[in-house]
């Protein structure tokens, strides 16, 4: 198989690689620490992406069992792992988030290079 | 150097690494394929004996409750953990002395937006609990429908105010069952315990099968339910306290 056809099959990759590094760049360059936020919070939906694609399967099912044939399911671990995933993403933003509030209050400002003077 | 040509160069190195995440894309297993390794060394099992050990028809819900239950009790405790946190920080609202932006906003809130909202509300938090009890026969869950539950509330509070909905939400109401679903996990666990078995035993034994398959099945739907009404409460308070602003 050449690159571009594995690249092709591994569509869902490519997509969760390319939200990885815009949130990555998003980080980098934003100075708003709001904005550093959404990129890190990108990049959390990114690696959901890759571990739930993880688990696909071709033509499978939603892994529920509703009689006892023989059927293909989708393999249901990385869907229960991302459920736990997502809720402490939740529970990081909301977290970052009041602290950003306070922070706001405080200082007057969310730039990282203005707080630098604040110490 | 400039800010520009910083951001630039930023620019150009994660290009590059996202070149050298694709040479690593294609060599991975191929998407869909099932005989990933992913797909061949615990799962089969789960897929094969789920429903009997499990205990649930919804194989992702037998994972998170019973293959994996320890894993979800530390999740719930993550979520609470948040919200102490959060009220740590920016303390809770006070109905007497706090209000909303809404409230204090000079745009009124459009008829229509209110009377979509009026409409809305109750049939959104009927789907959730549709999800919350579902949870083990149908996509869905705890999470999930208390999800869908605080967002309707956040919603709501979007449109009437701090003040109108946590009239409705009093803080009585809402400090025990914020605490719920870390209580439903514990009392359901211990069950078992009773019985000499570990801790977080579902199946237990010494009734009948069927007697057996029925406790089973209300622990679940006793741990569902709090979830389910603590998630919903718990996105209801944090967003309640981050909304607020002192009357000064």
């Amino acid at each position: 198989m050449t690159f571009l056809s594995k690249l092709g099959t591994n569509f869902n990759y490519v997509i969760s690689t390319l939200l990885f590094v815009i949130g990555l760049y998003t980080i980098i360059t934003k100075p708003n620490l709001i904005k550093k936020f959404m990129g890190l919070n990108i990049m959390e939906t990114s690696v959901f992406l890759a571990i739930v694609s993880i688990g696909a399967v071709r033509d499978g099912k939603a892994p529920i069992v509703e009689s006892a044939t023989k059927v293909q399911y989708v393999n249901p671990l990385p869907q229960a792992l991302i459920l736990t995933g997502i809720v402490v993403a939740v529970s990081t933003t909301a977290l970052a988030l009041s602290l950003m509030i306070k922070l706001y209050e405080q200082c007057g400002t969310l730039n990282a290079d203005k707080l630098k003077e604040f110490e | 150097m400039n800010k520009k040509v910083q951001n630039y160069f930023v620019l150009i190195v994660m290009l590059l690494c996202w070149a050298v995440f694709l040479f690593a894309v294609a060599e991975m297993p191929l998407m869909g394929d099932p005989g990933n390794i992913t797909n061949t060394h615990v799962v089969p099992r789960y897929l094969e004996k789920g429903v009997e050990e499990g205990g649930a028809p919804n194989i992702v819900t037998g994972i998170i409750l019973n293959y994996r239950g320890y894993d979800t009790s530390g999740e719930v405790t993550v979520i609470f953990t948040a919200l102490i946190g959060v009220l740590a920080v920016l303390k809770r609202e006070n109905i007497k002395k706090d209000k909303s932006l809404v409230e204090i906003s000079p745009v009124k809130t459009s008829v229509i937006v209110t009377t979509v909202v009026k409409f809305l509300t109750p049939l959104i938090i009927l789907f959730a609990i549709y999800m919350i009890l579902h949870g083990d026969v149908s996509p869905g869950g705890g999470f999930q429908g208390g999800a869908i539950t605080g967002g309707s509330i956040i919603a709501f509070t979007l449109t009437f105010g701090l003040l109108a909905t946590m009239r409705k939400f009093r803080l009585s109401i809402r400090i025990p069952l914020e605490s719920s679903a870390v209580l439903a996990f514990i009392a359901s666990g211990l069950v078992a315990m009773f019985f000499g078995l570990p801790f977080l035993t579902f199946l237990i034994p010494g009734f009948g099968f069927h007697t057996q398959e029925l406790i089973r099945h209300a622990l679940f739907i006793i741990i569902e339910i709090g979830i389910g009404v603590a998630t919903g409460i718990i996105f209801a308070s944090i967003f309640a306290a981050m909304g607020k602003v002192s009357k000064e």
